[in-house]
């Protein structure tokens, strides 16, 4: 290589090696999600074939297996249920959180590290050892075999993830700011929510997309307390209206998995960057 | 799913079947008689999500229909029955959920008794108007004397194996686990081998105590309180199912779950399996050539002529926090009253527990040709427990597959006695625990 | 409860803040001053999320001690106390033994194929290239899935027949075919199926360990990176010396929640193998779930279900450290 490279064909081989390294990662990452997909759409005989290439179609793809989601089970309700069960979450994780992240992040309360880190500590309480108490508290609630249990219940996971996540945040809030707007009259609830939250909107979107995800992960609170086929959520609904007795619905529990996968994938990527600004709240200063 | 008018008739025929002439009519008239008081009650159900999607369809209908016409309202849920035991404690702890239970092979009526209703009434009266439960059943409900459940049927797994493979290579059918296993040894180098799970599912449980028993071996004794794993019958199934691993499978069997056999029936790899028919109905949906050729067979007997098949048990229950009591009472005598119209909506895959529903010809296996032979199960069928009954201890030992894996450490070529060491250590300290508390 | 007692935390910290603070004014009620005020205002800030755990979790969490020291079954309403004889139980079993093992091995090996993955991952995403958006999509896929359903996907991946994986390996040489030796049992071979539990487990959460690096490593400001190199900081230098003690607490972070994740999910594990072959993938929840819930020995499930926690207790440790570093 005598002549020295252009700019271009620096470039050029930078982002070569690059994706050369991504490969790997996406192949990884992505490969049993197409495998899902394609599942998704195959026959059930195409599936038990050794002798031909099981990467694409042997027999035309089919929509039977839709089919048996939408019209065989209560697919749909479990979508809305997933969605509203998440959306309520996401409130009451951000109704809870988001001032207690205040709090312990700027007020210096007496305690407040101790209290911070008890909060904290309750994320570490395995579900295992919580499901059988929690569901005297759901039926003293009157909430059996309701979605309304997993939205009471969910919040144990989330409020203490985000509490800590939004502590980070408001860290990264300069102080003067608060200040600055004290001084302009507002009372330490003013100074709050007109100066500090607007620009800790990222750090409350994270939470959001955090309760949100996090609600989507569980499985055996879903189990122990929703039992009506349409009251379940989808992580919960797929599993056990899928898999019937030693049968398998193989496609028709990756097209389900995929259809609520795929658009909070979107979404989160969406969000991505503010989620990154997000976790890292109180460092770097 | 099927329109009323056909419901009908097939109710009728498997009344009439019964041969029990007084006692049809008795049950139709009970059909239809609606005790007054449990008019604006509800009625909730949570049972398995059935294999075949067709029978919970009906079943939704015929609770909702009963329901309707006697002023009940009805709700049916079905969850995976691997899940039953996760979800009877959560609603145990709860206080609250459904009225009826069900419990799918692993049931639990002795750990729950003193939390049920006992249901000995409505036991008598079903098991009177049809000549009787068949042996094996009572084990399954009873807790000193009393019964805490209702059987509702059971699932057997008989041999499914290929007659085109077998004939071809002049094998005879296999009706001994002797000949069973000259079948896999000839035929696992044409490329056909058999498999058994050697792992931690529910047909590991039943199949390998299928094989235990019928080599006249038994866990504990007919009181449900000695061991009797060591003994010389244990060690015979130890070193017979090494043989047939080393001759007639591959390593595969160590990773399969309930689903796994059904797989490699379908894909017309196995020579034989054993399993539960819902295997053969796969075959039939995903691959007709072998389906064909399928053939089902009795339980195979032991080096002594012994047969033991070991089924899974399917038992209804109310909880005695249920307020609805009267109503789910009436509920289950209904459904026992349909209980071949049950059969004939799982495709032949429910098995009944009352000796009248066993006059030939069944509905579905009766007419089946190749099914028949599964009208001749009911004397030789088992549950857990067998010979005693599904005591606290078995349930242990069942739910942490024990005896699966001394099977399991038996292939992977541990001596015999070391496998009996560890697995009689496991028995006994699950047994001491039992007892100590 | 009021959101007083919430206050009682241990002393020192109480005065420590006191003594920073500077006495206001003496003259004024104590509840009047502003740092009264403040303290009012901070705890109601604090109530809701505080009175949601204490009564969801810690709650819970002492009715699961009380079934520990107990000899609650499922079915019996009535428990009494049995001190620790369920951990006797437990500590006599076999089974426990293997499962505390594999729930060590399966922690470790996990989180080092996270990091490692995690690491190279972060940094190749932290180079500008064209499509990074589309590529950070595509790998933050599995994470976002609900983990019992791609669970299942690869359930049906690692099928002993239908595995798309040696049908690959098998069509490039690299196995034989079906049936064969050489065909490997996902799930049937002991240290197989071990490995194949971590594998889902490294292939949901290393997308978060690569979004948690990235993260930290985007705080860290250019100039002091810069200034290290001014100073003839080797790349190892700056990564061991800069990089790594600014983002230690964001590792910190992430680490102890994938080490909650992970010890407890029982999910991979449950749904792939039941623990099996003979015990070999058997990991602590769900030997407490078989004991406690399926056999019914309540007590005995939630002393099994309690070692979790001293295996937790490393990791506590780490991050406690950390959050004392963070500037209070």
């Amino acid at each position: 290589m005598a002549a020295p490279l252009t700019a271009r064909q620096k470039d050029f081989r930078r982002h070569l090696l690059i994706y050369a390294g991504l490969i790997p990662f996406v192949v990884i990452a992505v490969f049993p999600i197409y495998w899902m997909a394609i599942t998704a759409f195959k026959h059930e005989s195409d599936l038990y074939r050794m002798d031909s290439i099981p990467f694409w179609f042997n027999l035309p793809p089919t929509l039977k297996n839709f089919e048996i989601l939408f019209y065989q089970t209560n697919y749909g309700a479990w979508i809305v249920n997933t969605m509203t069960i998440s959306a309520w979450v996401a409130l009451i994780t951000l109704l809870t959180a988001v001032p207690a992240g205040y709090a312990l992040a700027r007020l210096r309360l007496p305690g407040a590290e101790n209290i911070g880190i008890s909060i904290f500590m309750t994320y570490l309480v395995p579900g295992i050892i919580l499901f059988l108490p929690l569901s005297r508290v759901v039926a003293t609630l009157g909430l059996q075999d309701s979605w309304w249990a997993l939205v009471v219940v969910y919040p144990t996971f989330t409020v203490p993830f985000c509490t800590w996540l939004m502590m980070g945040f408001f860290k990264t809030v300069p102080m003067e700011m608060e200040e600055a707007a004290r001084v302009d009259g507002c009372g330490q609830f003013g100074a709050l929510v007109r100066v500090v939250l607007p620009v800790s909107l990222p750090g409350v979107l994270t939470s959001v997309i955090f309760a949100f995800t996090l609600s989507m992960q569980d499985f055996l609170y879903g189990l122990a307390f929703v039992a009506p086929g349409d009251q379940k959520p989808v992580p919960v609904g797929v599993p056990t209206e899928l898999i019937r007795g030693d049968v398998f619905f193989w496609g028709s529990l990756m097209g389900a998995a995929l259809l609520v996968g795929l658009p909070v994938a979107i979404l989160y990527n969406f969000f991505l960057d503010r989620f990154i600004q997000g976790i890292t709240g109180g460092l770097g200063k | 799913m099927m329109d009323p008018s056909t419901l009908n008739r097939r109710k009728f025929l498997s009344v009439a079947g019964a041969g029990v002439a007084g006692g049809s009519l008795l049950t139709m008239l009970d059909a239809r008689q609606a005790p007054a008081q449990i008019r604006g009650t509800t009625l909730r159900i949570l049972q398995w999500s059935h294999f075949i999607p067709a029978y919970d369809a009906w079943f939704d209908k015929f609770a909702k229909e009963w329901g309707d016409k006697n002023g009940v309202k009805v709700r049916v849920d079905h969850i995976p029955h691997l899940e039953l035991p996760a979800r009877m404690a959560a609603e145990f702890a709860a206080g609250a959920g459904h009225d009826i239970i069900h419990n799918g092979s692993s049931i639990l009526t002795r750990l729950y008794y003193k939390s049920l209703v006992d249901i000995s009434d409505v036991f008598g009266s079903v098991g009177r108007k049809y000549g009787g439960w068949i042996p094996a059943a009572k084990p399954l409900v009873e807790v000193e004397g009393r019964q805490y459940g209702v059987p509702m049927f059971y699932i057997l797994l008989p041999m499914l194996y290929r007659k085109d493979l077998f004939d071809a290579a002049g094998l005879k059918a296999p009706d001994t686990w002797e000949l069973a296993r000259v079948a896999a040894r000839t035929l696992k180098p044409k490329g056909h081998p058999t498999g058994i799970q050697f792992s931690q599912c529910a047909d590991a449980n039943l199949n390998w105590r299928s094989l235990l028993f019928s080599f006249g071996g038994a866990e504990a004794d007919a009181s449900g309180d000695n061991i009797l794993i060591d003994s010389k019958e244990m060690r015979e199934a130890l070193r017979f199912a090494k043989a047939l691993f080393d001759e007639g499978m591959t390593a595969e069997v160590f990773s399969w779950d309930d689903a796994s056999d059904n797989r490699f029936l379908a894909s017309g790899i196995g020579c034989w399996i054993h399993d539960a028919i819902s295997a053969y109905r796969t075959t039939e949906d995903t691959n007709p050539p072998v389906f064909k050729n399928t053939v089902i067979g009795l339980e195979p007997a032991g080096p002594a002529g012994k047969r033991v098949s070991v089924a899974a048990a399917n038992v209804y229950m109310i909880w005695k926090f249920s307020k609805n009591q009267q109503t789910a009472k009436e509920f289950l005598t209904h459904f026992m009253d349909n209980d071949l119209a049950g059969m004939t909506q799982s495709r032949g895959y429910n098995m009944p527990y009352l000796e009248a529903n066993y006059k030939k010809p069944m509905p579905v296996i009766g007419t089946d040709p190749k099914m028949q032979i599964l009208q001749d199960f009911p004397k030789i069928v088992a549950f857990y427990g067998y010979p005693g009954p599904f005591t606290t201890p078995i349930q242990e030992v069942v739910n942490l597959y024990v005896l699966p894996d001394m099977f399991t450490r038996a292939a992977r070529g541990h001596a015999i006695e070391d496998v009996m060491k560890w697995g009689m250590g496991e028995y006994r300290r699950i047994y001491a625990k039992h007892k100590r508390a | 409860m009021t959101t007083a007692s919430l206050s009682g935390g241990p002393e020192p910290a109480a005065r420590a803040v006191a003594v920073s603070t500077p006495v206001r004014s003496a003259r004024r009620a104590w509840w009047r001053t502003h740092s009264a005020q403040r303290k009012v205002f901070g705890y109601t800030l604090l109530a809701p999320a505080a009175l949601y755990v204490l009564l969801l979790v810690g709650a819970p969490f002492l009715f699961s001690l009380w079934l520990a020291v107990s000899d609650a079954n499922v079915g019996d309403p009535v428990a009494s106390f049995i001190g620790l004889e369920n951990f006797r139980a437990a500590w006599e079993m076999d089974t426990f033994w293997i499962a505390f093992q594999n729930s060590i091995v399966f922690l470790v090996v996990a989180a080092i194929f996270k990091g490692l993955l995690g690491t190279s991952l972060a940094f190749l995403l932290l180079q500008e290239f064209k499509g990074k958006k589309l590529i950070r999509g595509l790998v933050v896929i599995p994470f976002t899935l609900p983990i019992a359903i791609s669970v299942l996907s690869w359930k049906w991946m690692y099928d002993s027949q239908f595995s798309v994986i040696n049908w690959a390996l098998s069509r490039v040489g690299l196995i034989g075919g079906y049936g064969s030796e050489s065909w490997p049992i996902w799930l049937g071979q002991p240290h197989l199926a071990l490995a194949a539990c971590i594998a889902v487990n490294v292939w949901r959460s290393f997308p978060f360990s690569a979004i948690v690096l990235l993260a930290g490593f985007t705080a860290v400001p250019l100039e002091i990176i810069d200034a290290a190199k001014v100073d003839g900081c080797t790349f190892m230098q700056r990564f061991r010396h800069v990089v790594v003690p600014m983002i230690f607490p964001i590792l910190m972070i992430g680490f102890l929640f994938d080490t909650v994740f992970t010890l407890s999910d029982l999910s991979v594990v449950y749904l792939l193998t039941q623990g099996g072959p003979a015990n070999a993938s058997k990991i602590l929840p769900v030997l407490a779930y078989q004991v406690g819930i399926q056999a019914g020995n309540l007590g005995r499930g939630a002393a099994i279900a309690l070692f979790l926690v001293p295996l937790l207790f490393p990791a506590l440790f780490l991050v406690l450290r950390s959050l004392k570093r963070r500037e209070w």
